[in-house]
């Protein structure tokens, strides 16, 4: 606590007592850093002023409640990213884990005929364990053969995918979308939790705030989560420093990989009906909001409060667009701008720091 | 991976290099600037694009009946009901938002909120 008040006077200071030229360039450099909050703070504000509702409670409440939707997500590949590398499969192993919740809640089971409704516990324990496998794999390959990680999860990627298909035709399904998910679950995950105004508050965003408390946990009061930030920021050092890298690398994947798994449990009863394209993509929102969060390719560096930003950022300027009838279509180009222009941002603060 | 991360050494004066995915990053500064300031103005550019040409467009798949002209709508608009489209030897049995017929379309409180296809269906005129 001590520390952090004397760190700030002192920089105010250094600025005052910088010259002229020094000035600039500090400030300068402060505005580049933070260019995609500045942007999407002016967005958001334009946004109101032209559709005064975007700020309305029912309107702030489904923001908050997509941005606990996409947070499990982004915190697991935020994981991903901190060691340097990324996961482009999260949003299969979502849609996978999304097919398999439904599928075994369905109250009229296609898939698996004569199946009861499950037990909520034995449906979380599924994805869990469909998500911890798939995260094996990803981390094995990355660790042990020194793949690049976009290659990596590209393979699981269609992997999973092909698992999905597959899946989605047994019973007497035949690859239709899944609907009629009992009661139970989908109260137990869409339930009132408490109501703002009107509008009522869905039970997964108190589920998404655990999920965020118990990530926090393990990547700042656990070993390892401390051998993740020292392998991502250095993989040589921490190995000759006694970190078990390959151990450490396969488990920050198998975490993230529960960690979809339970987007996609939430998911499925979220949006009451699933189907094979579930989860599509949502690997991009999550490394978007990662690295305007201020999760670094760099290796090493990221922190939970920083994907939190990153998701409500993001759920801010696409509801925002929303708002505004702006072709869904042209938000797939406004999507990959804004990652480009977040990495050359990201990039920047390591390269000034030289 | 690692025989490409540079070893670390804490004698050396000069700073240490990029790491991770941006281990073989060369630029300078000012070269980056310019292309971060460039890729705003693409995103601005983008957006205001995409809130001078807002609205939705509503098609109406009349599936073998009369066509029925396609709606531009605002987010959260109701779509105001067309004139049903007649078909040789089917009778109308309303529009739905998918083409399996799950979900019918109600013109009375569903908002559109993308651009999206309603889809005719019929029944066989006994």
């Amino acid at each position: 606590m001590t520390k952090l008040k004397d760190k700030k006077p002192s920089k105010l200071e250094a600025l005052k007592a910088m010259s002229p030229k020094d000035r600039n360039r500090a400030i300068g450099d402060m505005l580049m850093n933070n260019a995609m909050f500045i942007i999407i703070a002016i967005a958001v504000v334009g946004i109101w002023i032209a559709e005064p509702t975007f700020l309305s409670i029912p309107s702030i409440v489904n923001i908050i409640n997509l941005t606990a939707a996409k947070l499990p997500i982004a915190l697991g590949v935020g994981g991903c990213i901190i060691l340097a590398g990324t996961d482009i499969s999260a949003g299969r192993v979502v849609g996978l884990s999304a097919c398999i919740a439904a599928g075994l809640q369905l109250t009229t089971n296609k898939l698996f005929p004569g199946l009861p409704v499950m037990p909520i516990p034995v449906a979380i324990l599924a994805v869990l364990v469909v998500g911890a496998c798939v995260g094996f794999v990803n981390g094995f390959f990355m660790a042990k053969f020194k793949l690049h990680p976009f290659i990596v999860t590209l393979s699981t990627q269609l992997i999973v995918y092909g698992i999905i298909l597959i899946y989605m035709q047994l019973g007497t399904n035949s690859g239709q979308t899944l609907s009629g998910m009992s009661e139970a679950y989908r109260n137990f995950v869409t339930g009132k939790l408490f109501t703002v105004g009107n509008t009522a508050v869905p039970r997964y965003v108190l589920y998404s705030a655990i999920i965020a408390v118990v990530v926090w946990v393990i990547w700042n009061k656990t070993t390892f989560g401390k051998n993740m930030y020292a392998v991502g920021s250095n993989e040589d050092a921490a190995n000759v420093s006694g970190v078990n890298v390959l151990k450490t690398i396969i488990m920050v994947f198998m975490l993230a990989g529960m960690l979809y798994g339970l987007t996609g449990f939430m998911d499925a009863a979220r949006i009451a009906s699933v189907n094979a394209n579930t989860g599509l993509n949502y690997e991009s929102d999550a490394i978007a909001a990662c690295v305007i969060g201020g999760i670094s390719f760099v290796g090493g560096i990221g922190k939970v409060s920083g994907a939190i930003i990153g998701v409500l950022l993001l759920q801010l300027i696409f509801v925002g667009l929303n708002y505004l009838s702006v072709d869904q279509n042209l938000l797939y180009i406004v999507k990959g701008v804004i990652i480009l222009v977040a990495c050359s941002i990201d990039m920047r603060k390591y390269l000034v720091r030289k | 991976m690692e025989e490409l991360t540079p070893k670390e050494n804490p004698d050396q004066k000069s700073p240490p290099p990029m790491r991770g995915l941006y281990r073989n990053v060369k630029i300078s500064v000012k070269t980056l600037d310019k292309i971060i300031i460039g890729g705003i103005i693409v995103l601005v550019v983008l957006i205001l694009y995409g809130i001078a040409n807002n609205g939705y467009t509503v098609t109406f798949d009349s599936r073998g009946g009369t066509d029925v002209p396609s709606q531009e709508l605002m987010y959260g608009d109701l779509v105001e009901e067309p004139d049903p489209p007649t078909r040789e030897g089917y009778t109308f049995a309303g529009w739905y938002s998918d083409e399996n017929f799950r979900y019918q379309w109600d013109m009375d409180t569903n908002q559109v909120s993308q651009s999206m296809t309603l889809y005719a269906a019929w029944e066989e005129t006994p």
